[in-house]
């Protein structure tokens, strides 16, 4: 029991460590939080939804199409909460993502319906059993694409011009913009796809608990946020230790407390976490 | 508007007192009572978080989670030992700001963004400690049969009855608002709001300062969660979850931050919509959201809001789009 509550836990980590990456890569460059984010997972886990009941049952096609509405959705966000109130404090945009949080979920609710709706199976097949506790595929996938994607995004930023050029925006904006960097063109591209991150992550949810319902968001978003508070919101590799060390401390709580207050330890962890330490485990120190 | 206020602020004064006395008589039925009586909770709720958002500058998520506290500490006075309610609505009020003051010494230090997940995991937490502590709340099931108040041996039992007494909760909660706002404690919040760095150089104690401005805003919230319960007389805990906490902020966001008249506005208004478009019932929310959508882009301050928190850090025009040929000739230049 415990051991497959550990290894549910590290599947059910990949999940917020995706959720956590898309957080600290707004956070990287701008010091602000995309409130919305977790709506962008529930917006991309339909789209999935939509394409594996009415198009393609093709895994792949799935994923993409919530990649694609997360994009979509990073972007408006960023041009309506960002870019048109530059110059305004932080706050402010803040608060706008507040509104596109609810916005979102409303919208999904009125046009989906606040029902759950049930979501096909991929890989449930078991892939091995170590000590009677199984692992299936899909566990398996989900932690490879999570490792696989802090790869990617580890290449982007330390590897390519691009990269370079985003980490500068991130040390100093107006500088940046000084020396002839596209500063609108890499805020967009990361706010793109920092969501087009959370959609794809929506996805693998929705197939992981076989459902899809319109308040799915709030709760990845607020996990997601812990993870990346948790491991560290200024560093990628802190927001996948902080998802995972997130899932397997949650599931552990579900075998040693109780199922009822699997929520309140991950929210406990946030709110200890801002106070005493908001640079989480592998943050840089810097002034929050 | 602010002057032609002050020119006729007696008849002004006298018609509003006319109308709002009048009302039980004007509306004549006692379903627009019950609507007036929760626009009023929502006018103190509102007006109790723009303590916290509008006179000091923090953004709290958490607002929903203290009127919640207040409703279920007056409910379970009232129907386990059976306290009368002039004495479980106060006792409600205290401990809701108790938690509120406890909340506030710990996470009023953290910046703005974090502030906000701070008290939205809060105000879950609350929501979780309800659903799960069943001897107490009765969990997931509610509270039923809370009692109606009685008075010096008057009881509440008609709607015009619940009208009057929230009439004069509302109005006294308003004026002690106005009058702190316009107090030595006001003026240290605005400051602090403004600058902290400048307020506690001139020696405001910018901690001390916040923490009362949220135990204060809690307090009244309890009251008003107090109030609540015993108007409808059955609570459970998705009453008081996070839409409610969403709801009052954008009530604060849409009237205007940091007046004493914005939140009264955005109540009303808000809570008149559902009521005059009927058919908008299902698409509801999404209006809701994208009124604060609105509002916080082309006003960030609101209908009837000051400036202060949302002051352009620069000069330049928020939507250069709008003033194209002043740009464009103080570009050419």
């Amino acid at each position: 029991m415990f051991l497959q509550q550990l290894i549910n836990g590290l599947a059910q980590g990949s999940l917020f460590a995706l959720i956590a990456i898309s957080f600290s890569l707004v956070w990287g460059l701008l010091k602000m939080v995309n409130f919305a984010l977790g709506e962008v997972y529930m917006l991309g886990a339909y789209a999935g939804w939509l394409v594996v009941m009415h198009v393609t049952p093709n895994l792949a096609v799935a994923l993409a199409a919530g990649f694609v509405a997360g994009w979509a959705a990073g972007w408006l966000i960023e041009k309506v909460a960002f870019k048109a109130m530059r110059g305004v404090p932080h706050i402010a945009s803040l608060v706008c993502t507040i509104g596109f949080s609810f916005f979102l979920k409303e919208m999904a609710t009125w046009m989906f319906g606040a029902e759950t709706k049930a979501m096909p199976s991929y890989y449930a097949k078991t892939a091995f059993t170590i000590a009677e506790a199984n692992v299936s595929w899909l566990q398996l996938l989900m932690v490879g694409i999570a490792v696989t994607m802090m790869i990617l995004l580890q290449v982007l930023f330390y590897r390519t011009r691009i990269g370079l050029a985003t980490r500068a925006v991130a040390l100093d904006f107006r500088t940046a913009s000084l020396m002839g960097m596209k500063v609108d063109k890499i805020t967009s591209l990361a706010f793109s796809l920092s969501g087009a991150l959370a959609g794809f992550v929506g996805v693998l949810a929705a197939i992981y608990y076989n459902a899809v319902n319109p308040s799915m968001g709030f709760v990845a978003g607020l996990k997601g946020f812990t993870a990346a508070v948790f491991g560290g919101i200024t560093s990628i590799p802190g927001a996948i230790l902080g998802g995972y060390l997130l899932g397997g401390i949650e599931n552990l709580s579900v075998q040693f407390v109780s199922s009822g207050y699997r929520d309140f330890v991950s929210y406990l962890i946030l709110i200890i976490f801002l106070l005493f330490r908001p640079n989480g485990i592998l943050g840089k120190k810097t002034k929050l | 508007m602010a002057a032609w206020f002050r020119k006729f602020r007696v008849p002004v004064g006298l018609g509003l007192a006319v109308l709002l006395l009048g009302l039980p008589r004007l509306a004549g039925n006692e379903y627009l009572l019950r609507i007036a009586t929760m626009m009023a909770i929502y006018v103190v709720l509102a007006s109790s978080l723009n303590l916290i958002i509008g006179f000091t500058g923090m953004y709290s998520l958490g607002h929903g989670a203290f009127y919640g506290i207040g409703a279920y500490a007056s409910a379970i006075l009232a129907t386990s030992l059976g306290w009368p309610f002039w004495l479980t609505m106060p006792l409600a009020g205290i401990f809701t700001a108790l938690v509120g003051a406890f909340l506030g010494l710990a996470t009023l230090r953290l910046r703005q963004t974090f502030l906000v997940f701070g008290t939205l995991a809060f105000g879950e937490i609350v929501r979780i400690i309800i659903m799960n502590w069943p001897s107490l709340t009765r969990g997931p099931m509610g509270i039923p049969g809370i009692p109606s108040p009685v008075i010096f041996g008057f009881e509440l039992s008609s709607s015009t009855h619940w009208y009057y007494l929230i009439l004069v909760f509302a109005v006294l909660m308003v004026f002690v608002i106005q009058r702190l706002y316009h107090s030595r404690v006001g003026r240290a919040w605005v400051a602090i709001r403004e600058d902290e760095v400048a307020a506690s150089s001139m020696g405001v104690s910018v901690f001390g300062y916040k923490v009362l401005a949220f135990t204060l805003s809690c307090l009244i919230a309890g009251l008003c969660g107090a109030f609540y319960a015993h108007f409808v007389s059955f609570i459970s805990a998705d009453q008081f979850g996070m839409g409610e906490s969403f709801l009052i902020l954008t009530m604060v966001a849409l009237g205007g931050t940091g007046s004493i008249i914005g939140p009264i506005i955005g109540a009303i208004i808000l809570m008149a919509i559902p009521e005059a478009f009927r058919f908008l019932d299902e698409f509801r929310g999404v209006l809701y959201g994208a009124i604060l959508i609105f509002v916080i882009v082309v006003k960030p301050e609101g209908l009837a809001g000051v400036k202060g928190l949302f002051a352009p850090a620069s000069g330049a025009p928020r939507f250069p789009w709008l003033h194209r040929d002043k740009a464009g000739k103080e570009a050419g230049a």
